[in-house]
Parts: C-alpha cells; structure tokens; sequence
C-alpha cells in the first residue's frame, strides 16, 4: 500500500531545523507560559471572581487545583503502571 | 418526499444499493443520503407517526421533541462528515455498515416505544461490529466478537426488561420510567452497558482501537450517544447516576495516563467525556439536563474530529503508538492543526465548543448543591486536559522526533476534520443556535469574565504542570504495552479457572477411570465378542435405550397417576 | 358440488396419485404428476381452512356412514391449520425435490421416491384430517411406513441403520398408540373423537382409560420425538436424502405434535389431562431439559444437519412447552411455532440440500468460505439462523414473545429464563455455521463452487421468506393459532 510513507528528513531548507525544533523555541514557550500564569494569577488580586460556592472566589483557588490534579494525575501513572501494566503481547500468549 | 418517513429509515434502506453502485456515482450517493434525512428531519412537525400495531401493543417509529431533534441533527451531521472522511476507501462492506448503523441510531432516537427501540438497539449493535472485522486480521475479529456479544446481550436483557415493564404496566411507552422496579432496573443496565458504565465499560477499550481507521470514527459517534439520550429519555433526575457518573469522569484518566496506543486513549477519553453526561443526567435540572443534552452534541463532533486526526495519521504512518510517534507536524501540519482544535474544544478552552455545554452541566451540578460532585468533575476537567488536551497532540505531532515522514492525510480527510473543526470553533463562539435547539428554555451566558478566568487558570497552571514535569523528566516516557482492564477477568481469569478446573477433572476421570478401566475392558471385550463390529455395536444399544426410555416414561406415568 | 367433498378431495388426491407413480416409471413423469397432486391438495388444504375459519368446523361422513359408526372426517381450525402446514410444505418442496433427487438418487429409484413421498404427504394429511381415532393410526402407520423408504433411499449406506432404527422406534410408538386406542375402545365402545370425547368424562376414575392415557402420551411422545425419546431422530435426519430431510423436519413431528393436542384437548379434554392428571407436570420438565440439553448437543455437532436434527428436537421443545401450559396463551405460542418451526426448520434443510448438491457434504468443514461462493444459498441459511435465534422481524421471535408471555403469565421465571438462554445457545451453533461460511477461506485449491440453480434456490427462500414474512405480519398465523388455542380450551370445558 502507498501511504506515503518516507524516512528522509524532509524538514526546513538545508538542514536548518524546523522552527518549532529549535531549542530556544521550547525554552519560549515555557517561558511565555510561567508568564501567562504569572498574568492570570494576578488578575485574581485585581478581580473579585464570582462563583457559585464560596472556596471558588479563594483566589488562585482554580490555579493550585488545576496544577495540583494535573501533577498528581500524571505522577498516579507510576504506581498504576506496576500495578495493571504487562507486556504488548500478553493476551495473545 | 413521504410524510412520515423516519430519517434513520433513508440510510438504512438506502444501504442496501451501496454495494451495487460504481466508484464516482457512489460516492455521490453515500453524500445524499445524510442530506437526505436531514432533510426529511427539518421537515417534520412535533409530534407522533408512522404508528402500527403489534401483539396489541402500538408501536411509534417517529416520535418528533425538541429531544430527539437534538439527538438526530447531530446524528445526521455526523454521518455526513464520516461519509466525506471515509470517501477514499473503496469498501463496501464498511460503506453499508455505517449507514445502517447510523441510521440505526438515528432511528432508536426517534422511536416512541420500548419494542421499536430494542430492534434498533440490536440493529445498531450487529451493524457496527462490521466495522470491527473490516479491519480483517485476527484480532479484530476476536475483539468484534466480543463486542457483539457485549452490545446484543445489552440487546436482550432490554428486551427481557421490556416483557416484564409491559407485563406490569401494560405500556410499552418510552417515556420517562424511573428506576423503580425489576423492570426498570434491567432496561437500565441495559443502557448502562452501552453506555459503558463503570465494570460494564471495557467492550469500548477493546474494540474501537481495533476498528478500521474510519470505522473508530464512525463507532465513537453513536453507540453510547444512544445510549445517554436513552438515559435522558428514560431516567432523568435518578439520583444514583450522579455518582456513576462521576466515577466514570474519574477512573479513565488514570487509564489514559499510561496507555500506549493513541485511539485507545480516545476511548478512554470518550468514557470520561460521558461521565459529565451522566452526570447532568443524574441531576435532572433543566440546567443540568441542557447541559448533559448539549454536551453530548458538541461532544460527538469533537470526539469524531480527535479519532479523525489519529486516523489520519494510522492510516499514514500505520501505528497510533505514543512510543512510535513524534513530530510529526512537519508530514502532516494541517492535520496537526485540527488535531489541535480538537483538544483544545475537549479541554473546553474559551471560544471552543467544550467550553459552553460543560459549564452548563457544572453550574448545573453545582446550583443542585452536589459539591463533591463538582469537585470530582473539576478534577476530571483536569485530567481531560492531560489524555486528550495535551498527550495526544504531543506525542504524535511533537515530542522528540520519530524520524517518521510521510505525506498530509488524504483531501477528503483534511474536508471532514476541516469541517469538523470549523464546528467546534463557530459552536464555541457562537452557541446560540445550539441553545435554541435544546429543550428546555436556556438563560445562560457562558462569557462572563469570572467564568473565563476561572476557566483559564485551570487549564494554564495545569499546562504549566506539564511542562514543569516534562522540564524536570519526571512526566513518564511511553512504553509499549498492554493496561489490564476489567475484561481481564473474561480474557484471562476465566479461561484459566476453566483450565483449572478441567485439568482438575481430568486428574479424578483418569483415577475413576484407571480403577475401572479393567472391568470395563472386560465387558467390551464380551460385548464386542457377542456383537460383532463396533458400528452395528453402538446403533443396537442406542434402539435398546431409547426402549429402556419408552418403558421408564410409561412407568413413571402410570406411576404418577395410579399412586 | 365439489366443496362440499373437499375433505374427501384432500386424502384421495395424493393417495390415488402415488400409485399412478409408480406406474409411470419415468422420473420426470412421476415428478410432474406428484408436483400437480400436492398443489391441488394445497388448494383443498387453503379451501378448507378459509371455509373453517369463516363459517366453523366442517364435518364430513366418509361414504356417507354416519358418525359413530362410519368414518368421520372433521376439521376445524387447529387441524385447518395444521393441514395447510403439510400441504404447503409438500407444495414448495416438490419443485426443489426434481433436481436434489435426480443428484441424490439413482434414475430407477426416482418413481418410486415420488410414490413413497405422495404415501407419506397422503398419510400426514390423513392423521390430520381424520376425526377417527383408529383411522388416525391408519393414516399415521402410511406416513412412517412411506417415510422409512424415503429415509433408506439415502445414498449414504449409513441411512438404511438409521430407517431400521427409526421403524423399530417408529413401531413401538404406533404399537403404544394403537394399544391406547384399544383400551378406549373396551372403555367406551367407540371410536370417534367427538364421541369419545362425550362418553369419557364420566369414566374419568376408571383405570382403562388412564392406563390408555398413559399409551398414547407416550407412543405419540415417540413419534414426535419427545425428549429423551428422540434418539432415532438425528441419525435420521442426517443420513436421509435432503428433500426428505427438509420435509419430514417441517411435517412429519408437527403432525405428532397435533395428535398429541388432539388427545389432550378434544379426546380427553383439558380437565381430565391437566388437572386430573396433570400431564404438564411431566411434559414441562422434559421440554425444559429439551431445550438446554439438545441446544448443546447441537453446539458440538460438526455436521451441520445433525446439528440442526438436534435444534428441531430442542424446537419441539418450544411447542411442548407452550402446550405443557395448558393456558390459550401457552397453547398459541405451541400452534404458532408449530407453524413457525416449520417454515424455518423446513427452508434450512432446503439451503443444506443447496449446499450438498454443490459440495457434496454438508460439514462445518465443507461449508468454508461458501459464503462467497454460494451467497443466496448461504444468506438464506442465515436468516433461517437468525429465526431460529429468534430475532426480532423473524418468526421465530413471535413465537418466543409468546412463549415467555405464557410463562411470565404463570410467574414462572425459570422457564422464561430457559426459553432465553435456548435462544442463546442457538446463536452459538448458527454462528459456527456463519462463521464457516463467512469468516473462514476457502480451502486451497478447492474446486469451483456455483451458486445453487433456481429450481432449488427459489423453494428455499419461499420457506426463508415465510419465515421473515410471518415474523412481521402476524395476522394470519396468530389469529389462527389463537383462534385454534381458544377452540382446544374452549371445547373441553
């Protein structure tokens, strides 16, 4: 089947990387995002959110959960994965 | 065109010339049809048609609310778009098997009663599981099988739920029901399974990832889609779906966190996404139920366009292996785009699709006073955002580089996930339309500034998150792998059990049967003397017995009546 | 003139025709004269019933002997209905059966096919007709005794084991029937249903007529192929030549079916069977153990018409079940799958005799990858399957919706449970056939398979198609069966 399929680097003009490959461009985004954060954590001592229960107008209250969740979630994986992991061919042995 | 024609009927019957028609002209045919019954469907009027009656009992095939226009609009829209995706395969096997079971779906959602229903239900589990084995290769024929055995005994315990409901009440209506009896309580684990509840959801992480590239598409859409406007037809405001819900928001991040293969992670995602469903469902507000009922339209569109970019890039690349991926937004920038909108409309970003519907089941949620509930869902929002905002954009189209190149997906894939995307953002910007649609009376801004901010911290401290863990290497690397889930104890614990126990048995047989194999070969030995070859052998003794029976059944009559 | 003589009309048909056969010698010419004999009894057997059904039970007094003494034959809507079955199987079969019969068997024997085929429609047709309690063992000694050459005529040597096995069996059971008819006989002189009926109930303490009772039970139960007294009828079905097979599947046990309604409905009446000696307390267990036991025997059969011989047995199960019930509603799910099993069990035998004329053997092995090859045949075979399964739009689910009604109307769980899971079990054996068919490659260099030709491809979906048919327009075949069922009730009480 041709799906088009090909091996050689096909990137930017000779053999300058692509731009989101660039080192620094990573380093940007994640400077840019601490600095997004930095913008809406503030914004919360500016703005009084409204909310449906009171814990939501605690500022930051969204932030440190969102971080909070996202970390524990991802760092679950650890145990979970000695827990149900096995190998790719397990049910066909 | 005929007045009370149900839409769904179009595509199915229109199925049957699928396999009869050449290249160009079929293509063409399989675009009408959706048009077709959507045109049919904005022509109907409010109300009950096309009725019949059946054992006494009458059967509604078309039942028009404001509920099931909802659910068939977006049925119908979807089947579309899934015909433009799959318009390069030359297969008409899976060609038919979507419309029938598309329109299957659609025309569950407009029946009227329980008995027309259970005959689309079945419908839509026997057509679809066709493209399962269209992928043609062992596995999927064994994962196919176990879906269908899944959806039909989903099927017949329906049914079994119906005959006792229709005992009991002498209606066979599909109106609300409640959860109040045997009865009820079987045609609710009836949808529950399709609509994988928590333990009666694996038939989903099994089979879809093993369908075809458009068939994952064309499953993801309405199967359990059905099954949550079931739920909201039948029992809305059953308390119990609260905390089913909201288990199954919860459990499949975890799973989505350390699985492998990118579709699978989907259908991990889709499990969670009908969670919120569920959920709103449970609730049974107005708000909540707009919210469940406009979630799951959105959702469906976003969730096609998510299996349609990685179906795009299995059917280029062929694997959706995470540890097999990365960078490929340089072969497929487009598709990575759509991809991306995707995400974004599934984390329910501001001006994407997920942001409006989900907020609507949350203030639901929590003007109903359930705050643990909230809290779990908010939980959940986050771990959307990690399995499908982030993992599966990021390990196919960035990450460190596979080294893997190949060409932008297919013109018609890039139109339907196009179109797809285009949906997601305009339902985003503008959701009034999509609020108009629903049925119970909206007053609801999305907008508003506290709303958006809270919204926004969410996402972007949890985006800061992954990018904290990946920086400091502590995000785990992918690996190739199997994640047992609960159809491990029908794949393994049972086969083994079974093994046990028979070697076991044969342990005892073999004993019984070494202490009587001595005599036994002694009598063979008189009989096979006495009778000759072995053949007339077993045929004499076969007429003696069934004498021997002739005469035991006589006695035990004349037993019975003489004492 | 000549409606007034159609019951005559019915058995002298095909009776005179069946010797004409063997005179004629040739098998064209035998065929034809069969063919034109069995669509004339059709008409009668439609006649009949529409007369039936509009203006009541006929009654016809055979060369005009009255009643009690002479012969009388009697038809209302149970037996209407029953003969329409027969005749109309016998009606589509014979068209098929020219070119099965002229593969399976040799040209000299094919008169006397024919003529053993027209003896045996004649003596299902008479059994059902008659309203003669003797004369019904007349009738049913010329249907087993045609049926055992028709059954020996199988090429497979195995076939004549297999007839010699089913007349030992076959003979018992008419030996039981005919005893049972003779102690009713001493009991109260007469032999005429109706009249039997009305000189029992005062003897219904007297030991003679319990002891004839028990006779009849069970030598019908033989014939019908009762569980456990079915043994002679798998080897049967398997080792008969296809059309045989398909038509003795679709009549041949029904009729026993409705002599054992006959007897317990009209003759002795439902008070005397069911609550004197409440016969359903044996027939439930056994149909129940029917259904289960022989649906698993089915799931391991590799030939594919012994497993659907085991699937009838199971089938029967079904009816005895409904009938066990005693109830109008248990008594319509018995007549309507009657009726039902016959157009499926029927148009499967046909699709087999298909597959047999073009592969030559009808194991799971033989039918790989035939899906393909033999589509019409093969998707016949599956909605046949699907009906069997009892799938909604089949006529199998109208009988099963009713059975489980009858039971549910009982609060008698376990047996709707058992009706499900024999539902269940026949998915399992089907899908092995499906999956030969379908999912299975052609074995590697097997020889060129065509479809079926149309002589035989159209009398299967005939029987496929009734069994689709009447599984979503239910009118004719469950008004009848529930006008039958409340005559059967009715007219005991």
């Amino acid at each position: 089947m041709d799906n088009g399929l090909e091996t050689e680097d096909t990137g930017g003009p000779k053999g300058e990387p692509h731009w989101l490959d660039r080192k620094r461009t990573g380093k940007r985004v994640f400077w840019g995002l601490i600095a997004l954060c930095a913008g809406l954590g503030l914004a919360d001592f500016l703005y009084r959110r409204h909310g449906i229960f009171d814990f939501e107008e605690f500022p930051l209250a969204y932030a440190i959960f969102g971080f909070v969740c996202f970390f524990g979630i991802v760092l679950s994986g650890y145990p979970l994965r000695k827990l149900v992991m096995r190998d790719e061919d397990y049910y066909d042995r | 065109m005929i007045a009370d024609l149900p839409p769904g009927l179009i595509l199915i019957l229109g199925a049957i010339l699928v396999p009869f028609l050449p290249g160009r002209l079929r293509q063409l045919y399989l675009l009408a049809l959706p048009v077709l019954g959507g045109l049919q469907l904005y022509g109907l009027e409010h109300g009950s048609f096309a009725q019949t009656q059946i054992f006494g009992y009458q059967l509604t095939l078309l039942r028009v609310d404001a509920l099931s226009v909802v659910f068939g609009t977006i049925f119908l829209i979807t089947a579309f778009l899934n015909v433009i995706y799959g318009l390069h395969q030359r297969d008409a096997v899976q060609e038919a098997a979507a419309l029938v079971y598309s329109g299957a779906a659609i025309g569950a959602v407009f029946v009227g009663d329980l008995i027309s229903l259970f005959v689309f239900w079945e419908l839509t589990a026997i057509s679809s599981v066709f493209l399962i084995w269209a992928s043609r290769n062992e596995r999927a024929y064994r994962a196919g099988m176990r879906y269908l055995i899944i959806q039909v005994g989903s099927g017949v315990i329906l049914l079994a739920g119906v005959i006792l409901h229709a005992q009991a009440t002498g209606s066979i209506a599909f109106d609300r029901l409640g959860l109040t009896n045997l009865a009820t309580a079987l045609i609710f684990i009836a949808f529950g399974i399709k609509c994988a509840f928590p333990f009666l959801h694996n038939w989903m992480q099994d089979a879809y990832p093993e369908a075809t590239v458009v068939g994952t598409v064309v499953l993801s859409a309405f199967t359990t889609k059905l099954a949550i406007y079931a739920l909201a037809r039948a029992f809305p405001g059953t308390e119990i779906l609260i905390y089913i819900g909201a288990i199954m928001t919860v459990f499949p991040v975890f799973f989505a966190v350390i699985e492998n293969d990118l579709r699978r992670v989907l259908a991990f995602s889709l499990n969670n996404q009908l969670g919120f469903m569920v959920v709103g469902i449970g609730v049974g507000t107005p708000v909540a139920l707009n919210g469940a009922i406009s979630h799951a339209f959105v959702h469906i569109i976003y969730k096609a366009l998510l299996f349609m970019s990685m179906g795009a890039v299995l059917h280029r690349v062929g694997t959706v292996k995470a540890s097999e991926l990365g960078g490929l937004f340089r072969s497929m920038p487009l598709t990575a785009v759509f991809c991306m909108v995707g995400a974004a409309s599934i984390s329910a970003f501001p001006l994407f699709s997920g942001f409006v519907t989900k907020s609507l089941t949350l203030t639901g949620v929590a003007e109903a006073g359930y705050v643990i509930t909230w809290l779990v869902l908010v939980f959940a929002s986050a771990g959307v955002l990690e399995h499908s905002g982030i993992k599966i954009p990021y390990f196919a189209f960035f990450a460190h580089d596979s080294g893997l190149r190949c060409r932008e997906a297919p013109a018609n894939m890039l139109i339907a996930m196009g179109l797809a995307a285009f949906l997601c953002i305009f339902l985003g910007v503008y959701p009034e339309p999509l609020y108009a649609m629903l049925p119970y009376q909206v007053d609801y801004e999305p907008y508003t500034t506290s709303h958006v901010l809270s919204q926004l911290q969410l996402l972007f401290f949890a985006m800061l998150a992954f990018a904290v863990l990946i920086r400091t290497g502590l995000y785990p690397a992918e690996r190739p792998s199997t994640n047992l889930n609960t159809d491990w104890i029908y794949r393994k614990a049972l086969p083994a059990l079974v093994r046990w126990a028979m070697t076991v048995g044969a342990a005892v047989r073999d004993g019984v049967l070494a202490r009587g194999r001595r005599r036994l070969e002694r009598a063979l030995v008189q009989i096979t003397r006495h009778h000759g070859p072995e053949g007339i052998l077993a045929r004499t003794v076969t007429t003696g017995n069934t004498v021997l029976w002739v005469a035991l059944l006589l006695a035990v009559m004349l037993l019975l009546n003489f004492v | 003139m000549i409606a007034a003589h159609l019951p005559a009309l019915q058995i002298v048909l095909p009776l005179a025709a069946a010797p004409l056969c063997l005179l004629l010698r040739r098998g064209t010419l035998a065929w034809a004269l069969a063919l034109a004999a069995s669509w004339a009894a059709l008409v009668c057997a439609a006649l009949l019933l529409r007369q039936v059904l509009i203006s009541g039970p006929i009654s016809y007094e055979l060369g005009s002997w009255a009643a009690p003494w002479g012969i009388e034959y009697r038809v209302d809507a149970v037996n209407g209905f029953v003969l329409l079955i027969v005749a109309a199987v016998g009606a589509v079969i014979l068209p098929y059966a020219r070119t099965s019969v002229a593969h399976e068997l040799p040209e000299e024997q094919h008169a006397t096919f024919y003529t053993a085929f027209l003896l045996c429609l004649t003596g299902l047709l008479g059994v059902t007709i008659t309203g003669d309690a003797f004369n019904l063992f007349v009738f049913l000694e010329i249907s087993s005794l045609s049926s055992y050459v028709l059954i020996a005529l199988g090429r497979d040597r195995r076939a004549l084991t297999a007839a010699f096995q089913y007349l030992v069996m076959g003979t018992i059971g008419a030996t039981f029937i005919v005893i049972g008819v003779g102690l009713l006989y001493m009991a109260t002189g007469t032999l005429n249903m109706m009249d039997l009926a009305e000189r029992l109930p005062p003897l219904a303490g007297n030991r003679t007529v319990l002891v004839a009772f028990a006779f009849l039970t069970v030598g019908t139960g033989l014939k019908l192929a009762l569980f456990p007294l079915h043994f002679w009828l798998p080897n049967a079905y398997a080792y008969a030549p296809s059309v045989v097979t398909g038509f003795l599947a679709a009549t041949a046990t029904k009729v026993s079916v409705y002599v054992l309604l006959r007897f317990f409905f009209t003759v002795f009446g439902v008070g005397y069977s069911f609550e004197v000696l409440s016969v359903g307390k044996l027939l439930i267990p056994l149909a129940a153990i029917a259904i289960l036991v022989c649906s698993t025997v089915a799931i391991f059969q590799n030939d594919v018409k012994r497993m659907l011989a085991y699937s009838s047995i199971a089938q029967i199960g079904y009816m005895i079940m409904g009938i066990g019930f005693a109830t109008t509603t248990g008594l319509t799910a018995g007549i309507l799958h009657l009726f039902n099993h016959a157009m499926m069990k029927g148009g499967l035998f046909l699709a087999l005799g298909c597959v047999f004329l073009r592969v030559g053997s009808v194991r799971l092995e033989a039918l790989h990858g035939l899906g393909k090859r033999m589509p019409l045949t093969m998707f016949s075979f599956v909605l046949g399957g699907l009906s069997l399964v009892g799938v909604p739009l089949t006529v199998g689910f109208i009988s099963k919706w009713y059975l489980v009604q009858a039971a549910l109307e009982r609060d008698d769980w376990i047996l709707a449970v058992v009706v499900l899971v024999g539902s269940l079990l026949a998915l399992v054996y089907v899908w092995r056939v499906v999956e030969a068919a379908y999912f299975k490659p052609a074995p590697e260099g097997a020889a060129k398979v065509e479809e079926a030709p149309l002589s035989m491809l159209i009398p299967t979906w005939v029987l496929i198609g009734a069994s689709i048919y009447f599984g979503i327009d239910t009118s004719l075949t469950v008004g009848v069966a529930r006008q039958a069922a409340a005559q059967l009730i009715g007219g005991a009480s």
